[in-house]
């Protein structure tokens, strides 16, 4: 039989990031800067962990996986392939908005290459849920652009903020190592360098509207180690209180 | 003071509460009138805090859209409404009597009949 | 959520009830038969003073419940058991905030700002509902304030729904829609609880014991004590007393509670059945109040998040605040 391992590392990774992020963004519900923001933060961490289970879903319905609460909340670290700029505690709004901008893009532009994969399940999801992505990038852009052009303070935030998530979020793009040209091949997706290239362009136009400075990408360190397993000092927390009350006994309903 | 129960609030910095927000800190508001479906009209169905109405709009599809379907929705800041005075009502007060503007002040069929009576022999 | 039965008063405005006598008295007449005659007042009618202090002090009380209620259960999310839960909670906690929104609204449209609000609430000028001053310390605490507290939330809102002022009843018609859900799923995780393994059903007796008198606590204190009601009654803005609220809260959920063989820590609870009415011992008054005056287990840790949240905003708030400001209070 033809080995999956190659498809079920791409979507354990990609389900990765939205399960972590989409706690980490959770966590503003009831502490955004003014309640309208709060609400429209909340739906989308809603999004990000509705795209989790569906990835999820796919492991365990074509390949077996384990059901998607077993897998999602009871792996080790080391067996989790999220990438390092999810896992960072919420921080202030600066922090929060711009890897909020920075990943969202990064994930539009992946689930909308995906309406061409040759998996089936992937331009099923694709489609699904295109227009919450449209929303998100939407959101992420209106206020990157507003801050980046409204006051020094914000400008100056949003600048810094920007410097430091990108060696972040260009680590995103890092590619399966033993994987990587089995699912191009296979046409399954086109690439983390592909999709890192057409990420740039969006968020080149973006952020240049904003009136901020994108770092200088040749000299930019991607912040890779994630997909391998290897994680931040945070991951390991974070996941100890995701699964907290399910590890009590995770053969009963909740 | 944090010996919170909750991780999330450990996580906070955490000092008493003194801060004192300024008028106007919240921003101007809006008014939300929302499209169910296209081609239905535009209902109002609430107001919101935002700096402008491009994210008076991003607010609004949350806030008012989130639930069931939903085609469309309006902002239009609030200070841009403009209305009667309540108590101004009475330009309206006797509209219904101008019932020459409806189609139900114009009864033409008793007249037809009392016609057709007359003249006793209309073939229908 | 959060209706809260009880409407805190301010401590030195205790006697403060008869100001509606300084307004016109015509128009005064026209008022009350208006809300006599069912219809609603809106923004721009004419109302006694005293009407609108006591519909903003009711209208933004509620409001502060609903944000800072948010607090002990929003904590819970990333800890919810599951996808299931998780999404669930989050949406309900969202949907909590939502409220605030929509009853700061309304409370702006008597003319008190949310900037003035929320200061008056971060200052302790005013409350919001006690139960919230307790800690929500383990998941079955959040099923049962998920459960019990919206459910008495539900009733007192259903109650305010019916009331005299227009925008309050707007918004209280979709909070009320949105509270089905609430209720909905705070029952089914209760019931999760309720009918899973031993352990499970420990913590959540042990929850139910801790929340009981709180939940007492909920509707304010007996009628007996808490009179001047009659003119907020009459208004149409009170509009059900905290003893029928209690009662009517008894008689719905503690069946539902115990048909699942959990048991309240209340031995003299029980329905008279000559009276048709709870019987109950008395919850300790003398604790509401000092919780009430800032002396509960969490009043210091909620309005510090709360603060948290309004301070650590600010730069956002304050870099987009428009030259072109032009503040209107909702129109309707
Ligand atoms: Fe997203
Ligand atoms: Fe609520
Ligand atoms: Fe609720």
């Amino acid at each position: 039989m033809k080995s999956t391992n190659h498809i079920k590392d791409l979507i354990t990774k990609m389900a990765d990031d939205e399960l972590i992020l989409g706690h980490r963004n959770s966590e503003w519900t009831g502490l955004g800067p003014i309640l309208e923001e709060d609400i429209a933060f909340s739906s989308m961490a809603q999004d990000k962990i509705g795209h989790a289970l569906a990835l999820y879903e796919i492991l365990h319905e074509q390949f077996d996986e384990k059901d998607p609460d077993h897998y999602a909340f009871l792996r080790n670290e080391k067996e989790y392939k999220c990438c390092h700029l999810v896992e960072f505690p919420i921080g202030e709004y600066d922090f929060s908005l711009m890897r909020h901008f920075l990943f969202d893009y990064a994930e539009m532009i992946r689930y909308e290459t995906l309406a061409n994969s040759s998996f089936e399940p992937f331009r099923l999801l694709s489609k699904k849920v295109k227009g919450e992505l449209k929303y998100h990038t939407l959101h992420a852009e209106e206020w990157i652009k507003q801050l980046g052009n409204a006051t020094d303070e914000s400008h100056a935030r949003m600048q810094q903020e920007l410097n430091h998530c990108f060696p972040l979020a260009a680590g995103i793009f890092e590619p399966a190592k033993e994987f990587e040209s089995q699912l191009m091949d296979e046409k399954i997706y086109p690439g983390e360098k592909k999709l890192y290239e057409l990420w740039l362009d969006k968020i080149y136009s973006v952020v240049t509207q904003a009136s901020l400075n994108l770092p200088d990408i040749g000299k930019v360190q991607p912040v890779f180690g994630g997909r391998e397993g290897y994680h931040t000092e945070y991951l390991q927390l974070l996941l100890d209180e995701m699964s907290e009350v399910y590890k009590l006994d995770p053969g009963a309903n909740w | 003071m944090n010996n919170s129960y909750d991780p999330r609030v450990k996580r906070l910095t955490l000092k008493d509460a003194n801060i004192s927000l300024r008028e106007g800190e919240h921003w101007n508001i809006f008014e939300v009138f929302r499209q169910d479906k296209r081609g239905a009209r535009h209902v109002h169905v609430g107001a919101l805090h935002a700096p402008d109405p491009v994210l008076a709009l991003i607010f609004a599809k949350e806030q008012y859209g989130r639930r069931k379907d939903c085609f469309n929705l309006w902002v239009v800041c609030s200070a841009d409404i403009l209305a009667f005075n309540d108590e101004d009502s009475d330009v309206f007060a006797n509209n219904r009597e101008k019932n020459y503007r409806d189609a139900s002040g114009f009864k033409v069929r008793d007249k037809i009949e009392e016609f057709r009576k007359k003249s006793g022999n209309i073939k229908k | 959520m959060y209706g809260g039965g009880y409407i805190f008063d301010e401590p030195d405005r205790r006697q403060r009830t008869e100001e509606y006598e300084h307004d016109i008295p015509e128009k005064l007449a026209e008022f009350e038969a208006r809300i006599e005659g069912g219809e609603k007042i809106e923004p721009d009618d004419w109302m006694p003073s005293e009407y609108r202090r006591q519909l903003i002090r009711l209208i933004e009380q509620h409001a502060n419940s609903e944000i800072i209620g948010a607090l002990p259960e929003g904590t819970w999310i990333t800890r919810a058991p599951g996808f299931r839960r998780k999404m669930v909670l989050i949406a309900k906690v969202q949907d909590e905030i939502g409220h605030g929104q929509l009853l700061y609204n309304a409370a702006e449209t008597l003319g008190k700002s949310r900037e003035a609000m929320i200061n008056d609430l971060l200052s302790g000028k005013t409350k919001y509902s006690n139960v919230f001053n307790y800690p929500a310390e383990t998941w079955a605490d959040v099923t049962v304030i998920g459960f019990l507290i919206d459910a008495a939330a539900i009733i007192n809102q259903v109650a305010n729904s019916r009331g005299s002022y227009g925008p309050y009843c707007r918004a209280l018609e979709r909070i009320c829609y949105e509270e089905s859900f609430h209720l909905k799923q705070g029952h089914e995780a209760f019931v999760g609880l309720a009918a899973g393994t031993p352990m499970q059903r420990r913590m959540l007796q042990d929850a139910l014991n801790r929340w009981w008198q709180p939940i007492m606590h909920f509707f304010g204190p007996p009628d007996t004590i808490s009179a001047h009601t009659e003119k907020l009654m009459q208004w149409k803005v009170k509009m059900a007393s905290n003893d029928d609220m209690r009662d009517h809260f008894l008689n719905d959920y503690v069946p539902k509670v115990w048909e699942l063989g959990l048991t309240l820590p209340d031995p003299n609870l029980k329905k008279n059945g000559e009276t048709g009415r709870w019987e109950y011992s008395d919850p300790d008054w003398d604790l509401f109040f000092k919780v009430i005056k800032g002396d509960g287990p969490c009043n210091k840790e909620r309005l510090a998040v709360r603060s948290w949240a309004e301070e650590h905003g600010r730069w956002v708030r304050q870099a987009l605040m428009s030259s072109k400001y032009r503040r209107h209070a909702p129109v309707a």
